[in-house]
């Protein structure tokens, strides 16, 4: 069960080389921005240095703060890649296998469909979001050394500035857990993906998307209510996984006046986010419409 | 055994119920197993090619190798690879970029490899040339064939396959219109060539089928003994092909 289900999220790696193509090229794009930033900078050098952008200054706390943000941001860009990553692929689980006609082939193996679907899953649940970490990992630590050479160039002790403060574990820990709490916090959303790839005659994005856009709409209209839409930018934009915490904000603060080392992980309510009604409530819809797609692929013969 | 049947008898549905791939009133019955309940189990002594197109075009030969040594209990990798060296097929090609026939030849090879009870085989050569069809056939023979496998084919090409067999079944509307092994066939049904004149008094013994052939009068019996119609004309078992029109065009008149 474990080594069929270890083959199959390979073979979907094989199939979908955008599941790791897609982070590749955001690391290759923000080390380059880096590289690219930091030159022109330099060529600036006369006029901008450490001094004007406030790092000769800084305490340790306040330089870990900016590292974070820093490397917060670079973590930004990998979620939304993610997010749009893990839709296409849903969409697309599916659907081509149909279209090629290589379902036939697929069904000729050993494999039942619980097992396939099962497979597809759990590589946009999990195997996305991890692949997505090692990339995340692999650019900050570009970006910082980068970074560092670019200090030196300027005549500051790189070693003292970025590495002896970077919060690096913290920072690595939080953003696992917000890659991987992101698509279970969407998985209603993904599952629904899943089923309309299996669903689906042609044109499955229109068919998952249009809904989505249509039932609140529809709602409005005819009830009055707004139940739907509510739950929807709750889903997009309230993953209670932070303790009442807005980082954005956070980060706005003047960043001279931090007064302990921040932590995100400290920022996170992790046991709270598992503990979730909400969360569960969403993995259960996700399941259903998995075991949805699941039936359609094994009861629906249109080969 | 040869499935044959007219465009729309219900060859693939057939097939379909056979490997579990739709379900069917009634029972069935597939090496003991019911195939849309134990699919998974069948699918271990059972192959098929649906047809040319299936294998998916993005794999490559190395990758569909590993896939089947991690996930079939039966596919012998070494078996595939030394088939697939007596072909032009590299493995480090991908599907898409194989022709048509090489793809039949990587779909019989790793196919070959699996030890399976039955092979099903629907439609295997559409739209190949004559000579990989005749290859096809050949490597079919000799490298699966043996005495405790079973194939199940179906074809429009029934003259390639028609040595090939040991059994054939015809089917037409859904209904099993014969089921005969091959050497039965000499003794069941024989054809008559003969003149005008004497087709009149060969039509009292009940021809199931008759046709013009350059003049001649060509007619197919069914359960006959082939005395009481020497003498009248050229007697000869018919081909499976003129058996199959015969059944199938005698039955509906």
């Amino acid at each position: 069960m474990i080594e069929d289900q270890i083959a199959l999220i390979k073979r979907e790696l094989w199939e979908h080389r955008s599941l790791y193509l897609t982070p590749a090229v955001i690391a290759l794009l923000l080390s380059l921005g880096t590289v690219t930033g930091q030159a022109t900078f330099s060529a600036f050098g006369h006029v901008v240095d450490l001094a004007m952008l406030g790092g000769a200054h800084l305490g340790d706390n306040e330089r870990a703060a900016a590292i974070t943000a820093l490397m917060s941001i670079v973590s930004v860009f990998f979620v939304i890649g993610m997010w749009f990553l893990t839709i296409f692929y849903a969409l697309d689980a599916l659907y081509t296998e149909r279209k090629d006609r290589s379902i036939l082939f697929w069904r000729s193996i050993p494999c039942t469909d619980f097992e396939t679907v099962l497979s597809k899953i759990l590589t946009a649940l999990f195997v996305v979001p991890l692949i997505t970490f090692g990339f995340v990992i692999v650019t900050h630590l570009a970006v910082l050394s980068i970074s560092s050479i670019w200090i030196s160039f300027q005549g500051a002790d790189a070693g003292h500035m970025i590495w002896s403060v970077a919060p690096l574990l913290d920072n690595w820990l939080a953003t696992l857990a917000f890659l991987i709490a992101v698509p279970l916090w969407s998985a209603p959303f993904i599952g629904w993906f899943l089923f309309i790839s299996a669903f689906a005659k042609r044109g499955p994005f229109m068919m998952a998307v249009l809904p989505l856009l249509i039932l609140p709409m529809l709602e409005k209209i005819l009830i009055g209510s707004t139940i739907v839409a509510e739950a929807f930018y709750i889903r997009a934009w309230q993953m209670p996984l932070f303790k009442g915490i807005d980082p954005t904000e956070f980060f706005d603060q003047d960043t001279q006046s931090i007064p302990e080392a921040i932590s995100l992980i400290d920022m996170m309510d992790l046991s709270g986010f598992l503990t979730s009604g909400s969360l569960w409530a969403g993995i259960i819809v996700c399941a259903l419409f998995t075991t949805a797609a699941i039936y359609v692929r094994r009861y629906r013969d249109d080969s | 055994m040869g499935l044959i049947g007219p465009n729309g008898a219900g060859k693939t549905t057939l097939l379909k119920a056979v490997l579990g791939l739709t379900d069917c009133q009634g029972s069935l019955s597939v090496l003991g197993l019911d195939p849309f309940r134990q699919r998974k189990e069948l699918m271990q002594n059972i192959c098929f090619i649906a047809d040319v197109a299936v294998l998916p075009r993005w794999i490559k030969v190395s990758q569909l190798l590993d896939f089947l040594q991690s996930i079939h209990p039966r596919f012998s990798r070494e078996r595939a690879e030394e088939l697939l060296s007596q072909t032009k097929i590299r493995k480090t090609a991908k599907v898409r970029e194989l022709s048509k026939g090489m793809v039949t030849q990587l779909h019989l090879s790793i196919i070959t490899a699996i030890d399976a009870k039955l092979l099903v085989l629907d439609e295997p050569t559409l739209g190949l040339d004559i000579i990989f069809r005749k290859d096809f056939y050949a490597n079919l023979l000799n490298d699966y064939f043996d005495e405790e496998r079973t194939i199940i084919i179906t074809t429009h090409q029934v003259e390639e396959i028609e040595n090939l067999l040991t059994d054939v079944m015809f089917i037409n509307d859904g209904r099993v219109v014969l089921d005969a092994q091959m050497d039965e066939l000499s003794s069941q049904f024989v054809e008559l060539m003969t003149t005008s004149e004497n087709a009149a008094q060969a039509q009292q013994f009940n021809p199931i089928y008759e046709k013009d052939v350059f003049g001649k009068k060509v007619l197919t019996f069914e359960g006959i003994d082939r005395d009481e119609l020497a003498g009248l004309g050229e007697l000869r078992t018919p081909n499976v092909a003129d058996l199959f029109v015969a059944k199938v065009k005698g039955g509906v008149k």
